[in-house]
């Protein structure tokens, strides 16, 4: 008998316990993988090939502050600037649902495709949604979610503005980081909401990543001093500012990952001595056949070890599969899109589960190395 | 007849060693359990305590906060003289319009920022509203560009001590003074003059009117009488249940709370598993014995269940303690209706620590019944001569 189908023997001989043990890691390190991946969901907004060459201005006091609408003809006039479009958060709706569901942007139809290069739509679609007023361009998430068709109408009753607007679907969109919002007319929402002259955000296409520094000085300049102050900042710093408003609850998250990687470890070292202890009079006999110290931890070591390796490899490949194959979107009802788990968290998980499996054996290694033959023979459990 | 309880109990003691593990493990579930719990029910606590059974809250049908609401002065100038207003000694109708806007201010680490809720209010404002008191500094003075700051927010939030300079589109206010709020929505507010607040913020309308009625029963008539008239588009709430309602953001905690119980739980129960066979096992003899001694089948299976439960309730009342030492720590995070920042405080409720307890001995029961059936289970002759 080799070596390593020794330790493979000893590992699965008490087959529901070694069963339980790997179940528990996994558990837990399926969770741990979970945890990190919905911290990285709502803390690292996805980076878009787009989103390089696109600028935000929102106004200076907050996000929730209007543009004077104005301010559109000398963004525009700034040398390096491509294309400007209002860009509208209309916080409707849908139909008669009491909450908000997705998000509505009213924006500049003729500046959809230059903006938002990312964003797939046929091109008859596009000619659809631009010669209708009342027009709007849906989300393939949100599209299947509501089992919308072209053609379709339906109502948005907005929270911010005082009024509510009825829409004809023209066309869907897929292929960006979020494809469960809906795009419409700001001429459409200026005439209906008696708020003409105002807008949410503009959102600037520079021509190249060189141009960025430049004009978003120079749009911050432009309205220094102005009863309408902006600031301008490039899409990721945009999303970043979502980041912080989480505030403590990403400590929390954050915590929570160190409480369940904690509770794993007591868990299993308290699994891993039970199983060293059951064979403690088999230890001394192999002490007594003259195996030494380093031996004998070598054993245990690779049995934690390989324990902690299987829960391991069902928890994070588990999660990897679920996370992967399964449609998250439709699972949260559309409250987390990508849930990608990265390379690096399911290293990160990994390193865990190894390091586990070490530590778990430390403690019946030193009762092992300390035991006398003698008394180990004389265990009776 | 059953076991004596006293040899259950005396064996999750003697054998700790295998035991503290698994109570720890319970302990460390339960504790995350009833603190993400506690997080929510703070959130929802502090909504819940805010506003006076007297007032009703003004503001534009179809809006869900009043960071949405619009009230021209046209429509401001109709409310005093409704009949259901209640009027101070001095013949003043009591009724604050107020501005609500959101500002975006740095925090303390000066990186990250959110957006902070700033009050306009009507000199008859702070009367309308007894929760709020000053407990450091001065009253802003209308006119003067000053604000006051609700305490737990100024601990979060740059500059907000009085001294302090806010900076907002180019106009600078002071900070006279901090407020307290008795753990309500206000302690997440910044308050100064509301006509005050229009000129800074370039506002043409109020955000919402705050309204004492004669007697709380006139609040329904009230409500009425707004909502009939066609020269106002709004519509009245009583302001207790217009703050109650402001609890979306509690819900996503609840569910992470629940999900990461259910998921923890999980592995818990194989802990408790695990333990439990093993300490069957090595009674093995023990069992054999009893069954001899005239002890049912169904006596050895509520023993091990009262020993696995024990173990696990263990674990939650030390679960319960471990959570204890943040009672009333601060947290915050984004309101998801006025996407202001709100403070709020860790509440453990006993019903909440009952809770707890409860989920504890669940995951005993379920970890003890599988090594429970196997113990009696066991035929005794074979166990009477197991090593």
């Amino acid at each position: 008998m080799t070596l390593g189908s020794f330790v493979t023997k000893n590992a699965f001989r008490n087959r529901r316990r070694a069963a339980l043990s790997i179940l528990s890691v996994a558990a837990s390190l399926f969770l741990f993988v979970t945890l990190l991946v919905a911290l990285r969901e709502i803390t690292v907004p996805a980076e878009t090939i787009g989103a390089a060459t696109r600028i935000v201005v929102r106004s200076r006091i907050s996000l929730a502050s209007l543009l004077p609408s104005r301010q559109k003809d000398v963004i525009k006039k700034i040398a390096g600037v491509q294309a400007i479009s209002p860009f509208s958060w209309f916080g409707g709706r849908f139909q008669s649902e009491d909450h908000m569901s997705f998000a509505q942007f009213a924006l500049d139809p003729a500046q959809v495709t230059t903006i938002f290069t990312e964003a797939t739509v046929a091109p008859d679609q596009i000619a659809a949604f631009k010669t209708n007023r009342t027009a709007c361009i849906v989300g393939k998430i949100t599209a299947e979610r509501y089992g919308l068709k072209i053609g379709d109408h339906f109502t948005l009753t907005s929270t911010v503005y005082p009024c509510s607007l009825e829409f004809k679907v023209a066309g869907f969109y897929s292929g960006t980081i979020d494809d469960r919002n809906m795009f419409f007319h700001h001429q459409y929402l200026d005439d209906s909401s008696g708020m003409d002259g105002w807008v949410g955000t503009w959102w600037v296409k520079a021509r190249t990543i060189e141009d960025m520094p430049r004009v978003i000085e120079a749009i911050n300049k432009a309205f220094a001093n102005s009863s309408a102050e902006v600031r301008a900042e490039t899409e990721r710093a945009f999303q970043l500012n979502f980041v912080s408003m989480w505030g403590n609850i990403k400590i929390l998250v954050h915590s929570l990952c160190s409480v369940v990687v904690f509770t794993l470890l007591v868990v299993s070292a308290s699994t891993m001595s039970m199983a060293v202890r059951e064979r403690f009079r088999e230890l001394a006999v192999l002490k007594a056949l003259g195996f030494r110290r380093r031996e004998l931890f070598g054993f245990i070591l690779a049995e934690s070890f390989g324990l902690a390796a299987l829960g391991g490899l069902v928890g994070i490949g588990g999660a990897w599969a679920l996370y992967t194959f399964g449609s998250i979107a439709r699972m949260t009802a559309g409250v987390f899109v990508s849930f990608e788990v990265t390379p690096r968290i399911m290293g990160q998980a990994a390193v865990v589960a190894a390091v586990l499996g070490i530590l778990a054996s430390i403690a019946p290694a030193i009762s092992v190395a300390r035991m006398s033959v003698v008394a180990g023979l004389k265990t009776l459990d | 007849m059953a076991l004596p309880l006293k040899y259950n109990l005396a064996n999750v003691v003697v054998r700790w060693r295998s035991t503290a593990a698994t109570i720890l493990g319970v302990a460390l579930v339960v504790a995350v359990y009833v603190l993400v719990q506690a997080l929510a029910v703070g959130l929802e606590a502090s909504s819940r305590n805010t506003g006076d059974p007297r007032n009703m809250l003004v503001f534009r049908k179809g809006s869900t906060a009043e960071s949405s609401s619009q009230v021209t002065r046209e429509q401001f100038q109709l409310l005093p003289w409704l009949p259901q207003v209640a009027r101070d000694p001095a013949g003043q109708p009591m009724l604050s319009a107020d501005v609500v806007v959101l500002l975006n201010l740095p925090k303390k680490d000066r990186v990250s920022e959110a957006n902070v809720t700033v009050r306009g209010v009507s000199p008859s404002g702070k009367f309308l509203r007894p929760q709020v008191r000053l407990s450091d500094g001065r009253w802003f003075t209308p006119g003067k560009r000053e604000v006051v700051v609700g305490r737990r927010l100024a601990a979060i939030f740059a500059d907000l001590e009085p001294g302090g300079t806010i900076h907002c589109g180019g106009k600078l206010l002071a900070v006279t003074g901090l407020t307290e709020a008795g753990n309500s929505a206000f302690d997440s507010e910044i308050w100064m003059d509301a006509d005050e607040a229009r000129s800074v913020f370039d506002r043409e309308n109020y955000s919402s009117v705050l309204v004492r009625l004669t007697t709380p029963e006139a609040g329904p008539a009230l409500r009425d009488r707004i909502e009939n008239d066609k020269r106002l588009p709004l519509t009245a709430m009583p302001e207790t249940q217009y703050y109650a309602s402001q609890t979306m953001a509690a819900m996503p905690i609840r569910i992470l709370g629940n999900f990461l119980a259910t998921m923890m739980s999980v592995g818990a129960v194989f802990a408790a598993m695990n333990t439990m066979y093993a300490t069957v096992g090595a009674r093995t003899r023990e069992v054999g014995t009893l069954r001899v001694l005239g002890f049912q089948r169904r006596a050895i299976l509520i023993g091990f269940l009262v020993e696995g439960t024990t173990l696990a309730l263990l674990g939650g009342v030390l679960g319960c303690l471990l959570a204890l030492p943040m009672q009333g720590w601060s947290a915050s995070t984004i309101s998801l209706e006025t996407f202001g920042e709100t403070v709020f405080q860790f509440q453990i409720t006993p019903v909440l620590a009952a809770k707890g307890l409860l989920f504890s001995a669940l995951v005993g029961l379920a970890g003890s019944f599988l090594p429970a059936m196997r113990a009696s289970r066991l035929p005794v002759i074979a166990a009477l001569k197991s090593l």
